[in-house]
């Protein structure tokens, strides 16, 4: 059985930005190394301006490395014919104020050679995906923010990609728009798609991404599947309750000392992050004897947010 | 042909600007204001109608040229339309020439528009005069060689400085015959090696400037207009090659 | 209450206080810069040739303008000194930018000789139109009057008219004036001879007439040149012995003359042998002659 071959595959990359005049060189991609494997669905993390865009251009050839390879499908990224299998949105995307939807579709439809039956019906194939068929007809200048969006992703898939590169998907969207495009991008990965995105929206990458790189210092620091990359064990847990006030309980709970944390008061009931496992006992014995009532106790695994933070901010 | 389709598009960019209507308001109005202006004058009103109408085609051709020339590149890299374009099968070249051909096809309508507008003054006065044609068709090829500077500047550059550019090699390839005085002029064999490479080198847009020959009914003899024809083309071949060689290594930032 | 008056006038003051001041000022400049007339800064031009390079391949259109402008600019009389720069102007700058526009060479020409008075100023701005324009008759025609009229050289003006009967296209006056010229200068042959190939070639009946007129007064001129000189010849002759011939036909038979002279109405010329005056019997066809 052979190793499926990656669909991406990049080896230290480096890019750096020319400064204004003479101010040096700011060097953004320091080595940065990458695969992605067909049928995945991989999220790129990292701060604003940590290099997310830049890289995601880099491999569509907008912008040239300085240094690395970069392989789409096993062969070299620059061919032309590789852009018949590759879908992109970038981001905030902006497109012709005065062509309708329509006639954009058609217009990037030409750009791959398909006849006019084969355009038109691409194009309402699409449109139906995103959910725009009935305001195709409306100038471009005319969309809002989440409708361009819309079309920018109908344009991305016209061509029926293998490999689809988002940058900041979701930017702009209200709550629906983003259901709908993660249930688009669940879609693809359905029928075997692969999906390349960048964000810093971290619970979006939470719900759709297989794997997860965080783009820390220009280079990849922590990359891998959620569910490795998280560590399963219990970080902290929250008890809520309803009865006598947290300052009697710590007291008794903890001997005055800490390990207890008012998250929050709010008239009867009170929140308190414990983080270990002895003084939540106390704590529980406390409320029991002091006359409260529990109302809940759950467990904090390390999220993302934590995982995100923790390596960006620096150990 | 992908690079028509860019054509095509850009056409449709540009025609909608209202950048170009306003400038065609403002040729017709000259043409038009010829007839007072010629008003004025003592002697021949049809040479004053037949100058302004000549000089406002030329004129307002290359404003178009660069104002609309100048500004599609750009827009399209600071809107970032170029985005999602360069990243289909097609390739950079393709994407820069069918600019080029969009504009030279809004230029062409522009000029066709104002020609005719020009014609219909002068045949309604009974000075008509067809020759005047030959001095029109080069006075297009000029645009598109001024066209080909506006898109190569614009190709790396930021519209402001494309269009001062422009205007300048404009105004250079107006004063070609200056090079040539000073290059007899000046002393030392380096000063006037430099000025003869530029006088050879820098578009002489007044080879294909016939508009005073042609008011003056004078001839404009066929071999002439050939090979102005050819001279006018194939500088902007060469601008238009690296026009698409400083593009093609351009980053999108 | 004060207040509210004082933010409610701020505005039309900030507008109406301006804008007087720049009514007034402009109404001083205007009178005071009227009486150089209009757009006298154009007198200041450079030359044409550094105009050229100003004009970026329209040189045409600015000698148009400036054209336009110089008719308005010598319509007006109040500008003091107003030829001083006369010669600049046309033969500077206009002609400069383009030297095959015939009007201001006609319109300066005019203005210099008419207005300013300076006949020769406009020859020479002629004769550069002329050098600029060889196929256009009427800058030498212009010229070759203005030596007539004006200057009355009628040398200088045959030369000029003769450049202008070179061009086919010329009107036939000016042949006529041509061969008058030669008149004027008393070279009465050349003139008799220019007079007939008018008359040869002329193809209406106003010009054949008129050719028909001058030959004939000059034939008769001639002949009477002829005659009185050698009727003086034959007197101080020892054959004359200070006496006048009893007839013209002695002349005849002593071979001074060919044949006896008859004018080309086929009249005999009057002779009178006591006073050696010889006249025309025939009128001269011309009044301008006056009695023969």
């Amino acid at each position: 059985m052979s190793v499926p071959q990656p669909v991406l595959e990049i080896a230290g990359l480096r890019k750096s930005y020319k400064g204004h005049l003479s101010i040096g060189r700011r060097e953004v991609i320091k080595g940065l190394d990458l695969t992605i494997q067909p049928g995945e669905v991989f999220g790129l993390l990292g701060q604003n301006g940590s290099g997310k865009t830049t890289t995601l251009k880099m491999i569509l050839s907008l912008i040239f490395p300085d240094a690395g390879r970069i392989s789409l499908f096993g062969t070299d990224y620059r061919s032309v014919a590789h852009r018949h299998r590759i879908g992109f949105l970038p981001e905030n995307p902006w497109f012709y104020e005065y062509l309708t939807g329509r006639e954009f579709l058609d217009f990037y439809g030409q750009l791959f050679g398909y006849g006019r039956a084969e355009r038109s019906a691409r194009a309402e194939a699409v449109l139906a995906r995103v959910g725009m068929s009935d305001r195709a007809g409306l100038p471009l200048r005319k969309y809002s923010k989440g409708m361009l969006q819309r079309i920018g992703m109908a344009q991305a898939l016209i061509n029926d990609p293998e490999f689809v590169i988002l940058d900041e998907p979701m930017s702009g969207l209200d709550p629906i728009g983003r259901r709908e495009f993660r249930d688009i991008i669940l879609d693809l990965k359905r029928r075997g798609r692969t999906i390349f995105f960048s964000s810093h929206i971290l619970s979006d990458a939470e719900a759709i991404c297989d794997r997860v790189g965080i783009l820390k210092d220009g280079r990849i620091g922590v990359e891998g599947r959620l569910a490795d990359l998280l560590s399963p064990a219990v970080r902290s847990w929250e008890v809520m309750y309803a009865g006598p006030p947290f300052a009697q309980l710590m007291s008794v709970a903890a001997g005055g000392d800490g390990g207890c944390q008012l998250l929050s008061d709010r008239g009867p009931e009170s929140l308190v992050a414990v983080h270990d496992e002895k003084v939540l006992s106390k704590l529980l014995d406390s409320i029991r004897t002091q006359g409260g009532r529990l109302i809940s106790v759950s467990a904090r695994r390390e999220t993302l947010e934590d995982l995100y933070v923790k390596e960006v901010s620096g150990r | 042909m992908k690079i028509m389709a860019i054509a095509a598009n850009t056409f449709k960019e540009a025609i909608r600007d209202r950048i170009l209507y306003l400038l065609l308001a403002f040729a017709i109005l000259m043409i038009g204001a010829s007839r007072l202006l010629s008003l004025m004058t003592v002697g021949s009103e049809e040479k004053i109608v037949k100058d302004i109408g000549l000089a406002s085609i030329a004129l307002f051709g290359v404003a178009v040229a660069i104002f609309v020339g100048v500004g599609l590149v750009f827009k399209e890299i600071e809107k970032r339309t170029v985005y999602t374009l360069v990243s289909k099968p097609i390739r950079r070249s393709q994407f820069i020439l069918g600019k080029y051909c969009g504009l030279v096809l809004v230029l062409a309508v522009n000029l066709a528009v104002m020609t005719a507008v020009f014609y219909l003054v002068l045949i309604q006065r009974g000075w008509m005069d067809w020759r005047l044609t030959g001095a029109i068709w080069l006075t297009f090829i000029e645009l598109m060689l001024v066209t080909a500077i506006a898109i190569l500047f614009s190709s790396f550059s930021t519209p402001i400085l494309s269009s001062l550019f422009t205007v300048t090699f404009f105004i250079i390839g107006h004063l070609s015959w200056g090079l040539r005085l000073m290059a007899d002029k000046v002393e030392g064999v380096a000063a006037k090696f430099l000025c003869e490479f530029f006088y050879r080198v820098l578009p002489n847009l007044e080879l294909l400037n016939m508009r005073g020959r042609a008011v003056h009914g004078l001839e404009l003899p066929e071999s002439q207009m050939a090979f102005a024809t050819l001279y006018g083309l194939s500088y902007t071949a060469v601008l238009l090659a690296l026009a698409v060689a400083t593009f093609r290594r351009r980053d999108f930032l | 209450m004060l207040r509210a008056l004082q933010r409610r006038l701020i505005w039309p003051l900030a507008i109406v206080v301006p804008a007087c001041a720049a009514a007034w000022s402009w109404d001083r400049l205007e009178s005071a810069g009227s009486q150089d007339g209009p757009g006298a800064s154009v007198l200041y031009l450079p030359s044409g040739r550094y105009l050229k390079a100003a004009s970026l391949g329209f040189p045409e259109v600015l000698a148009d303008a400036i054209y336009i402008w110089s008719i308005q600019y010598y319509s007006n009389y109040t500008a003091a000194d107003r030829f001083a720069y006369l010669d600049h102007i046309y033969s500077g700058v206009i002609t400069e930018l383009d030297p095959h526009y015939v009007d201001p060479y006609l319109i300066g020409s005019l203005i210099m000789s008419t207005e300013a008075g300076d006949h020769e100023m406009a020859l020479r701005l002629l004769d550069k139109g002329i050098a600029a324009n060889p196929h256009e008759w009427i800058l030498p025609f212009e010229a070759g009057f203005t030596c007539y009229n004006d200057i009355k050289d009628f040398q200088r003006a045959a030369a000029y008219f003769e450049k202008a009967i070179a061009n086919p296209e010329a009107p036939g006056a000016i042949r006529r004036m041509h061969a008058e010229m030669f008149n004027k200068l008393g070279d009465k042959r050349a003139s008799l001879d220019y007079w007939l190939e008018v008359h040869e070639t002329a193809d209406d009946a106003y010009v054949e007439d008129i050719s028909w007129r001058h030959v004939h007064d000059l034939r008769i001129e001639i002949d009477l040149q002829t005659l009185r000189e050698a009727l003086e010849a034959w007197k101080s002759s020892p054959r004359g012995a200070g006496q006048y011939p009893q007839s013209l036909l002695e002349l005849v038979r002593a071979g001074v003359i060919s044949r006896e002279p008859i004018d080309p109405d086929g009249v005999a010329y009057a002779y009178d042998p006591a006073t050696g005056q010889v006249r025309s019997a025939s009128p001269f066809r011309l009044y301008r002659r006056g009695p023969a």
